[in-house]
């Protein structure tokens, strides 16, 4: 039997569509912003490009420091997508787990300051865990389609803290939080030197440790099997009898800490950061949308895409130099998140199978000789970069691809 | 005699798979022309050309000796060329009405005007005599009345070809003479009709002449009278096909699934779907329920092995309670399930092929420790399902199961299935969509788990493999048993009328 | 009996956008594209009428202004609507990720065009589009102080979209092939319908009607825009789950959540709601917490169009 093969590496043509969402995205900034200001406009835009590196060591701090949130909330999102659920609930969840780290860090002075910042990391997951399992509970039980509980969610949890930070840690003059003791501030162990920041922190250690359990728990274990079962298809998983109720639940449950976590790494760093009592929600949630996609759902991917951003993010930064607005980065990110919604597209174009579904045959019988090249049938297209057609000794045609 | 179709030469590419290869295919005015082929043959396609859903890489179309291209369904349309699509095209919360002049309807300035469209449906209505009621919705309707919709769809515009694509998948035996007769009642009016059909009892019953298509290509044409089934069978699938199936003498042995009294409502309807149910799979035996499609087998099945919730009633399994079990438990106890659906329920179609395998089992200790799956452990048990049923896929064992034939992929199922050496295999449709040879394949596995003592209970809507696969038949007609018959002892007309409802068994008369 | 009529013009304010947005989202959904960008395409509708305002209000004032800023709200939306019309129809990617590139575009980009052109990111404008009393009709016993006095004329458009969009979704044929596009696309294509341009149609009526819905939102509560619509695109978007694709249920739906929005923002104004011990915060929530109480219960019958978020191929068969 002679084989044909495909693009073998599945994770290299989703990088690929990734790249073109990326330069597709930066070229619209481009624009906008010679349209804007066409004399400081390429300089600009090197800033942008450039991002943290502008500033040598420090800026690097710099972007990590913005990356740790987003990563975090980026795993949040990703995790509940290879589940099958749009967690766009990312933001609420951030900012129930920085109240609650905030809280513990200020008022909970019977923890030994050792273990002090611990503690409230993990109070940060536990109440991202409890407000992200509203949601899976919904739709577990009730069907409840989770984006519009998840944005529910989002408003209600930004004013429950708003409410309760009033009552408890207000600072009435500049309408923050008070400050968190000094033994709640995550230790930096020598990071901030070697970044010339006193923003970077341990956190990153942790988020990569985030990382790596994720992807464990998706590729090696038989919970992160169910739970992708359910993702793709929820009555095979029924059938099979995983408990979809339950993978539905745990799925958000996780999310949900993992996005409390990333409130919790952000607001404990010590950089002067305070939540706001104001009728805004954490960005950083949204923010974790971008990271998730862009990192097409993969631990991995999301942990680059979270620093990528958050170096554009430092470049955005920058430019107010120029008299630019820092919106811009947004503009771009929501652009490079547009074209990766057909980044399948990009892929086929790529590929070169542009072709319309094929015919279902079941031409493959025990006994007899010939057998036409089998295709499935599908009202979508085949992985793209999978596609290899099996043949018998008799058949001459074969498939031309890239 | 002229030709009111002429299709000559026609090829029609799919990316590099031909699926119509040089294709010729005639009709006369005012005849009943069968399409005969097996699934994947071209039938379907050859039709969607001459639809315009398609347009074919070489050859041409003459309608009433006029050169034409069609491009869409538009251009059929105003060439009086009407389909009857396998899978209807029907809005479930429209009303007849709407359904049947949506694209053609009749407006004032954009508003719609019913009355006249009303009246004129209703005059065809009465012309072919094709019984429908114009206000009624059509999720509400039954899929007789549904068909005759779509009939009346392609007559309020003016059809004259009518193309019916397996039109008699969905009917009742009485449904299927009433459609008989209304197609020969449209030949009388002089309208021109294609039947696409793999069945040949059929294809006797009502056709003039049939095209034979097998592997995308044109094998001949007959004249329907003058030719036999066996001749007809042998064109279609070029070579002759042993139509019955080998079954060791076997006498079955003791039940070893007990259904007590099963009653099962769906979430909205005030009939029960499955009406007090109760019957026995014994051991050595392929039970087979026998029924027309919608009549409660689904959810019967689906109600047994826990998919869907059971109102009341008892199910023992091996002398054991079960009803109030899981699914996973039964699954472990011995219940195989073979489903109706192979892409909604038995595979999960992004993952691949070793993944799939151990669907059933990825729990069990000889494929996870502690939570962590033995790749190695997977890998090997796919490789040897593979090699034992002789799957066939692009990559084997790490194939995404969706590149797969539909054929592999349902040999994938039932491998796993029957692999686990379970005491009961529930197969619903097994051989739905597949070929002889696969069905062929599928039929000989079910015999040899038979022939093992295991028992078989079968759900199947093809007439043939209800009377040539089972041991003993139970007929199910709205939700309920009325018959228990020996396929030795009955005929298939008889059969037919059972799944009708028009007779039952004595035992099981209605109160 | 003041208290009423106060509640019902509030009402009016929270609940008229909310209604034609919904509406919007009905059309796009009824013909198949799941749409929730309407948040950011009311930014957008939002920005250009406001800024229309700010720009024209010199020169112009009263309900011509605002009319003419209504059109300019309504195009804006229709252009921006294009975009995920674009993706969802002809690149069939994926209309929940299409809708929040929206969604995210939208805010930062009236963000940074205000304080690019004018320095600051609130757009201010004048407020002379506030009708104290209709002539004639707001004399009417009851129905007078209800719809005729406090309002503005956004109102009024308002409601005749409702009107409008009933008679156009069950008694036109467009009305009828978009709704057979959403729910059985292989249907209407069999029958000669293009569902593309269907579903186009469907999009960008959503757009015209969110743009609007953007500019209803900010006129009555507000002397500036501050690229923000305090997520009321979410809302509708539950407005419309809530209406089950309905035209008439969607039209109780809105105003339910607006009454709820109403006691949030004008509890002060109610003598007996003041005194009781209930923070603003909560207040604030009602109307999500009653979102999600609603969908709870309303979610296992759902009527959703059965082919919405189904990306339409021509050629599957």
């Amino acid at each position: 039997m002679r084989r044909t093969k495909l693009l073998q590496v599945e994770g290299f043509t989703s990088f690929l569509s990734s790249l073109m969402a990326i330069a597709a995205g930066l070229l619209v900034g481009l624009i906008i912003l010679l349209i804007s200001n066409s004399k400081d406009a390429i300089p600009a835009f090197v800033t942008i490009l450039k991002g943290g590196f502008e500033d040598g060591a420090k800026g690097i701090g710099q972007v990590i420091y913005f990356a740790i949130p987003i990563i975090m909330t980026g795993l949040s999102v990703g995790f509940a997508f290879k589940t099958g659920l749009f967690n766009i609930g990312a933001s609420g969840q951030f900012t129930c787990g920085a109240f609650v780290a905030i809280y513990i860090g200020i008022k909970w002075t019977f923890v030994p300051p050792e273990i002090h910042w611990l503690v409230a990391l993990i109070g940060a997951m536990i109440a991202g865990a409890v407000w992200g399992s509203g949601p899976g509970l919904l739709k577990a039980f009730f069907n409840v389609n989770e984006v519009i509980t998840s944005i529910m969610m989002n408003y209600i949890g930004m004013y429950l803290v708003n409410m309760t930070i009033v009552k408890t840690v207000y600072d009435s003059l500049k309408n923050q939080t008070k400050p968190v003791l000094k033994s709640a501030i995550l230790p930096k162990a020598g990071l901030d030197k070697l970044f010339n920041t006193s923003n970077v922190n341990i956190g990153i250690i942790i988020v990569i440790l985030a990382v790596a359990i994720i992807y464990i728990i998706l590729q090696k274990t038989t919970f992160g099997y169910e739970l992708k079962a359910c993702g793709i298809n929820k009555e095979a998983s029924r059938y099979a009898g995983i408990n979809e109720k339950k993978s539905i639940i745990l799925s958000m449950v996780i999310a949900g800490a993992l996005s409390g976590l990333g409130g919790g790494l952000l607001y404990l760093s010590g950089s002067g950061k305070y939540l706001h009592v104001l009728d805004v929600l954490a960005p950083e949630g949204f923010s974790g949308i971008s990271v998730a996609l862009l990192g097409m759902s993969h631990p991995i991917g999301i942990f680059l895409s979270g620093l990528f951003i958050a170096h554009l993010e430092v470049g955005g930064f920058n430019i107010q130099l120029y008299n630019f607005v820092p919106e811009i980065i947004d503009m771009i990110v929501a652009v490079i998140i547009y074209c990766g919604a057909f980044a399948l597209l990009f892929k086929q174009i790529m590929i070169g199978i542009i072709r319309k579904p094929v015919v279902e045959i079941a031409a493959d019988s025990l006994n007899t000789v010939q057998t036409n090249p089998q295709i499935t049938a599908s009202t979508e297209y085949p992985a793209a970069d999978e596609v290899i057609i099996d043949t018998e000794e008799n058949e001459t045609e074969q498939r031309e691809e890239l | 005699m002229e030709y009111v179709i002429e299709m000559n030469n026609i090829t029609k590419i799919f990316g590099n798979f031909k699926a119509l290869d040089d294709v010729t295919f005639k009709v006369k005015k005012g005849e009943v022309h069968a399409l005969l082929g097996e699934n994947g043959a071209g039938k379907s396609t050859l039709m969607s050309v001459l639809f315009g859903l398609y347009q074919a890489e070489k050859g041409n179309i003459i309608i009433n000796g006029k050169p034409v291209k069609i491009n869409n369904p538009n251009d059929a349309n105003n060439l009086n060329i009407g389909m009857v699509h396998q899978h209807f095209k029907l809005v479930h919360n429209f009303t007849v009405l709407e359904s049947i002049i949506l694209g053609r309807e009749t407006v004032n300035m954009g508003i719609l005007k019913k009355d006249d469209a009303r009246k004129k449906v209703m005059d065809l209505s009465e012309r072919y005599k094709l019984k429908i009621n114009p206000d009624a919705y059509i999720s509400d309707i039954t899929v007789g009345m549904q068909q005759r919709v779509e009939i009346l769809k392609m007559l309020y515009s003016d059809s004259d070809i009518l193309i019916f694509d397996e039109p008699t998948a969905v009917l009742t035996p009485q449904e299927i003479e009433e459609l008989m007769k209304i197609m020969k009642e449209l030949v009388k009016e002089g309208k021109s009709i294609v039947f696409i059909s793999h069945k040949l009892n059929e294809i006797k019953e009502v056709a003039d002449r049939c095209t034979i298509l097998r592997k995308g290509k044109y094998i001949g044409t007959v004249n329907v009278d003058t030719t036999t089934k066996e001749q007809m069978s042998e064109m279609m699938v070029g070579r002759k096909i042993n139509f019955n199936i080998e079954k060791k003498d076997i006498k079955a042995g003791e039940a070893i699934l007990q259904v007590k009294n099963l009653v099962i409502k769906t979430k909205n309807s005030k009939k029960n779907v499955v009406n007090d149910v109760s019957f026995e799979v014994r051991k050595g035996e392929i039970l087979c329920i026998a029924g027309i499609d919608g009549n409660g087998q689904s959810e019967l099945i689906y109600g047994i092995t826990g998919l869907i919730p059971i109102n009341e009633g008892q199910i023992l399994f091996n002398g054991k309670d079960i009803t109030k079990e899981s699914i996973r438990k039964k699954s472990i106890d011995g219940l195989a399930h073979i489903p109706e659906d192979r892409h909604k329920h038995g595979l999960i179609l992004d993952f691949d092929l070793k993944e799939n395998s151990v669907l059933q089992t990825y729990f069990e200790p000889k494929f996870q420790n502690k939570g962590f799956i033995k790749f190695n452990a997977v890998r090997e048990y796919a490789k040897k399902l593979i090699k034992q049923y002789d799957i066939r896929s692009p990559k084997n064992e790490d194939s995404v199961v969706r590149n797969m034939s539909g054929g592999n992929q349902q040999k994938l199922i039932v491998a796993r299935e029957l692999d686990r050496n379970p005491d009961i295999v529930l197969a619903v449709q097994p051989t739905r969509g597949l070929d002889i040879g696969a069905t062929e394949y599928i039929h000989k596995q079910l015999v040899v788990q038979r022939d093992q003592g295991k028992a078989v209970l079968l759900v199947s809507l093809e007439l043939d493999e209800v009377m040539d696969v089972s041991d003993r038949i139970l007929v199910i007609y709205e939700g309920e048993i009325v018959g228990d018959l020996n396929p030795k002892e009955i005929t298939v007309k008889e059969l037919g009328l059972y799944m009708a409802g028009s007779k039952r068994s004595d035992e099981y008369e209605k109160n | 009996m003041n208290t009423v009529y106060f509640i019902a013009q509030q009402t009016m304010y929270f609940a008229i956008p909310l209604l034609i947005v919904a509406l919007g989202g009905m059309f796009s959904e009824r013909s198949g594209i799941v749409n929730i960008a309407l948040e950011g395409i009311m930014v957008v509708g939002a920005f250009a009428g406001i800024g229309f305002i700010n720009i024209f209000q010199k020169t112009m004032s009263g309900q011509s202004l605002l009319l003419l800023a209504v059109l300019v709200a309504a195009a804006a939306g229709a252009l921006f609507s294009l975009f995920h019309a674009f993706a969802a129809v002809n690149l069939k990617a994926d209309q929940t990720i299409s809708g929040t590139a929206l969604n995210m575009f939208a805010p930062a980009f009236a963000v940074y065009t205000a304080r690019m052109i004018q320095g600051v990111q609130q757009i201010q404008f004048k407020d002379t589009f506030y009708i104290s009393k209709v002539p004639f009709f707001g004399d009417i016993p009851v129905i007078g102080p209800i719809l005729f006095r406090n309002s503005y004329m956004t109102t009024y458009i308002g409601l005749a979209i409702a009107l409008i969009s009933y008679f156009v979704i069950n008694h036109t044929r467009f009305g009828l092939r978009l709704r057979a596009c959403g729910e059985h696309p292989q249907a209407a294509d069999s029958v000669g319908i293009n569902v593309y341009r269907i579903r186009y149609a469907g999009v960008i009526i959503s757009g015209i009607l969110a743009g609007i819905g953007g500019l209803t939102f900010v006129i009555p509560t507000s002397t500036n825009f501050n690229a923000t619509v305090a997520g009321y695109g979410f809302l509708a978007i539950a407005v419309l789950i809530f209406g089950q694709w309905r035209t008439k249920k969607i039209f109780f739906a809105a105003f339910f959540f607006g009454i709820m929005k109403t006691f949030a923002s004008a509890y002060s104004g109610i003598p007996f709601l003041k005194s009781l011990p209930i923070s603003n915060e909560i207040y604030k929530m009602i109307p999500y917490i009653a979102t999600l109480i609603v969908l709870t219960f309303s979610s296992k019958n759902s009527q959703a169009p059965r082919a919405e978020g189904i990306p339409y191929d021509k050629g599957s068969r």
